[in-house]
């Protein structure tokens, strides 16, 4: 695809990684979307799903594990305007940066968060992520985790996210679909990516989560929190739906702070005198 | 010490003591006293005591003494506790019921029915021995009202301030009129003083140098840095959140940085902790930052309303890894001011992570100062690229001979930017070649190497001496005015001003250090950090140390003694 995003770096992902796939779907959506370089920025956390941001050329911060969120929240106060899109994988997301979904997904922050989910480290060869099965055994845990899996679709419904959805890149049009229409969606929105990682991951494989997912019925409400929580409830091990859970139309982050109304700080920012603190010397004075 | 009174009013937390002494420093700055006004906390919210001292001049001012002149006890715990620190010819103020087991000539008791009606009784203590001590020192009982009605006004019932005004009235009628001790200094009005505690002046230096995003996670002693940008956001512009964690505080602040914003964070040592690992990623990302930390008694929890300068060799060092940072810490409130302002120009020139180190003394301390003058204050965003014909990807990291490379922000420019916390090449993209890791990695600690040689050399006062000594941050005040009291009496002793911490510029500060023979540090902390810092840098060897860990700050009186025990006075 001719592309504007189109980067000379290639990504150092296995062959038939999943995230391939999501990397190729988030280009076509911005492509679709028309969305202009400069007006975007990728804040990444650090892992293998994390390193996407240097396959697009684009505004990229590329920042620490676990704080892809923080990051992004603030871009948004530095410039509202911008397009942020967080992106990395379930350790990042999950583990390290598990208080950061939550409270910037009651903020509403209006950010995309694309979490690649293979419910295994990468980077690190093969350690559980806090999506895996408590069965599920590894080096560290050769007794499987013993824990119960997060499900971060139930997570981000009972934070106060804004638009939900699950997706498998073993069905691209439907994750292009999503990526667009979250983009476009104005608050937190999450697409948990399930994208199977060929090498440390042999039990939750292409084709056993192929086997697995199956889009939402259409019957389902997408404007309805508890029918999405309902939907988020599944058995992680039998059957996973996939498509869009939930969506609302809330207050953003920001729409109740003067400051982040209007042009942004960072246009204000360069036009800032020091004599923009004198009207606060008063306060002080007798 | 001669030409200023020291005023300390005590009680229990939740008997008014802070908001007798807010009122009593309101009235004196107003009458044109020159003013420096420290709290002694509890952490608690009831009970405990607590004491705050209000010293007054015709002078400037910039440290405590510990004796008193005149004592306002609001109960009779705090007379008991106090009157030792009380001069011979100085005067304690109490409610009869709290003194009558004392025969003491200095106390000075006011009968519970003395006052209108409705503030008889042990009520309205503060004002009635506010009333007391103003009545004692002449001062115009007509900007003690003026003061109570526009502080209060707004706050509380027509009724409740008429009873306050009231008893001002009955209490400055009670006393003789031959009751006033007259003062041997005058007071100067000057309208456009100011009071500021040190967290005000540095919050105001920031609004100054054009801050647009402040995040933090409230903590003691940094939060009212937090308070006063949260309450002049809506109005300048100045986006403000109390994130989750100080994690997401610095994160977010770099964040802001990243996107053109001039953007800081605050905490005290325990939340620089939790920043570490985003300190250094500000070194690597070389992305401009404030760091405020208004340092407490340590480790760990410590001791949270009290303070101590035991950070410095932790903010030297924090975050793993070699990459450049800076350390500025203010002398006193007028400098809080003008280095938080210049705090900024300098992490945008050098892209670097900047550490305003402040304390608890500093930051609860008020200070009147004359109003600050903007034209010292200038914004200077450092190198910014020239924009490009067409969108392309930034050499955001090109190595140059200084280390610093120009930046541009996202959306603002045309210039696609990649910041990145791994290695990277000169577009900001994860390398570990090794030519570009080393070449990368010079280029930043060359620029730690220039910013070394552009800092000023510490001020030398008192010289020619044999001996030295040298302070930084709250400690300098009560030097200064112990060390002049200590050539007064006819000693030699010289003082050096350190303002900037880390890096150190060897040369000149080995220069102006190398006429004394002796050189010795004192520091709220116990080993001696700045000491260690010069000895490690430079060739400077320091001969002695002398440490405060109790949490309280230094008073004049308390460095004057460690002078006669080190210098032999």
């Amino acid at each position: 695809m001719n592309c504007e995003y189109e980067s000379a770096f290639v990504p150092q992902w296995c062959p038939g990684c999943g995230n391939f796939v999501t990397l190729d779907c988030l280009q076509t959506a911005l492509c679709n979307l028309n969305i202009k370089a400069r007006d975007f920025v990728i804040a990444a956390g650090i892992g293998q799903a994390a390193k996407l941001g240097f396959s697009l050329k684009c505004n990229l911060l590329a920042g620490l594990h676990g704080r892809a969120l923080p990051l992004a929240m603030g871009l948004k106060m530095a410039n509202h305007q911008l397009k942020v899109l967080a992106i990395s994988g379930d350790g990042c997301f999950y583990a390290e940066g598990g208080n950061h979904l939550l409270h910037t997904a009651r903020r509403n922050l209006d950010v995309t968060m694309l979490a690649s989910d293979n419910r295994v480290f990468g980077l690190t060869k093969g350690q559980a992520a806090p999506t895996a099965a408590a069965t599920f055994t590894t080096k560290v845990h050769p007794e499987g985790t013993g824990a119960k899996p997060l499900e971060p679709t139930l997570i981000a419904l009972s934070a106060g996210a804004t638009f939900v959805a699950k997706a498998f890149t073993g069905n691209p049009e439907e994750l292009t679909s999503l990526m667009e229409k979250a983009i476009q969606h104005k608050g937190f929105a999450l697409i948990d990516i399930l994208a199977p990682c060929i090498s440390f991951n042999k039990v939750n494989t292409f084709a056993w989560f192929k086997k697995r997912v199956h889009s939402i019925s259409a019957d389902h409400d997408q404007n309805n929190l508890a029918a999405a929580i309902e939907l988020a409830q599944f058995d992680p091990e039998v059957t996973i739906p996939t498509g869009l859970y939930y969506q609302a139309k809330k207050p953003v982050y920001g729409r109740n702070k003067k400051a982040l109304q209007g042009e942004s700080i960072a246009i204000r920012t360069q036009n800032y005198k020091p004599e923009r603190v004198k009207g606060l010397f008063a306060n002080y004075q007798s | 010490m001669s030409n200023s009174r020291n005023i300390v009013i005590a009680g229990a937390a939740g008997q008014g003591v802070d908001s007798a002494v807010a009122l009593a420093g309101k009235v004196l700055l107003k009458a044109g006293f020159q003013l420096f006004i420290t709290a002694d906390y509890q952490s608690r919210v009831r009970g405990g005591h607590n004491f705050m001292r209000i010293r007054f001049s015709d002078q400037p001012l910039l440290a405590a003494v510990t004796s008193i002149d005149y004592l306002l006890a609001l109960n009779e715990e705090s007379l008991l506790l106090h009157l030792p620190d009380l001069k011979n010819d100085g005067l304690a103020f109490v409610m009869a019921a709290d003194a009558t087991n004392l025969k003491d000539q200095r106390i000075i008791t006011l009968p519970a029915t003395v006052g209108p009606k409705a503030a008889q009784g042990t009520t309205f203590t503060g004002i009635k021995l506010l009333s007391l001590l103003f009545v004692k020192l002449g001062l115009s009982m007509a900007i003690f009202k003026q003061t109570i009605e526009r502080e209060f006004s707004q706050k509380i019932s027509q009724a409740l301030l008429k009873t306050n005004l009231d008893t001002i009235s009955e209490i400055a009628t009670f006393f003789a009129p031959d009751f006033p001790q007259v003062l041997d200094f005058a007071a100067k009005p000057e309208p456009r003083r100011m009071l500021v505690n040190g967290n005000e002046s540095i919050a105001l230096g920031m609004i100054a140098a054009g801050i647009g995003v402040y995040t933090a996670y409230p903590m003691t002693p940094s939060t009212s840095v937090l308070n006063v940008l949260a309450g002049c956001g809506p109005q300048l512009g100045i986006a403000v959140e109390q994130v989750e964690d100080e994690i997401a505080a610095l994160n977010a602040a770099l964040g802001a940085s990243y996107a053109g914003a001039r953007a800081a964070t605050g905490s005290s040592g325990a939340g620089i902790c939790l920043m570490a690992e985003a300190i250094g990623m500000a070194g690597i990302c070389e992305i401009p930052i404030v760091i405020f930390d208004a340092q407490r008694s340590s480790p760990a929890t410590g001791m949270a309303t009290r303070t101590e300068q035991a950070d410095l060799l932790f903010v030297a060092h924090v975050s793993h890894g070699d990459f450049p940072r800076l350390i500025i810490a203010p002398a006193n409130h007028t400098e809080s001011f003008y280095l938080s302002a210049e705090a900024f120009n300098l992490a945008d020139k050098w892209q670097i992570p900047v550490f305003i180190l402040s304390d608890q003394a500093q930051a609860s301390a008020d200070c009147s100062v004359e109003e600050f003058d903007l034209e010292k204050v200038s914004i200077d965003r450092g190198v910014i690229a020239a924009e490009p014909q067409s969108n392309e990807m930034l050499r955001r990291y090109e190595v140059t001979e200084n280390g610093i490379s120009a930046r541009a922000f996202p959306q603002l420019s045309q210039w696609l930017i990649s910041s990145d916390s791994h290695e990277h090449n000169e577009i900001g993209q994860v390398s570990d070649d090794i030519d570009n890791r080393n070449r990368q990695h010079q280029k930043r600690m060359r620029k730690l190497k220039y910013l070394a040689a552009s800092l000023p050399a510490p001020e030398i006062i008192g010289a020619p001496a044999d001996k030295l000594i040298i302070c930084w941050g709250s400690t300098v005040g009560p030097v200064l005015e112990a060390a002049e009291i200590f050539r007064a009496q006819g000693n030699q002793l010289a003082v050096a001003i350190f303002q900037y911490l880390y890096p150190l510029n060897r040369e000149r500060i080995e220069k102006v250090l190398a006429p004394f023979n002796n050189i010795y540090t004192i520091e709220g902390n116990y080993s001696g950090q700045l000491g260690k810092l010069l000895q490690m840098e430079t060739s400077v060897r320091i001969t002695g140390h002398i440490g405060k860990t109790d949490g309280r700050l230094f008073t004049v009186e308390d460095v004057l003694q460690n002078f006669s025990k080190l210098v032999g006075g």
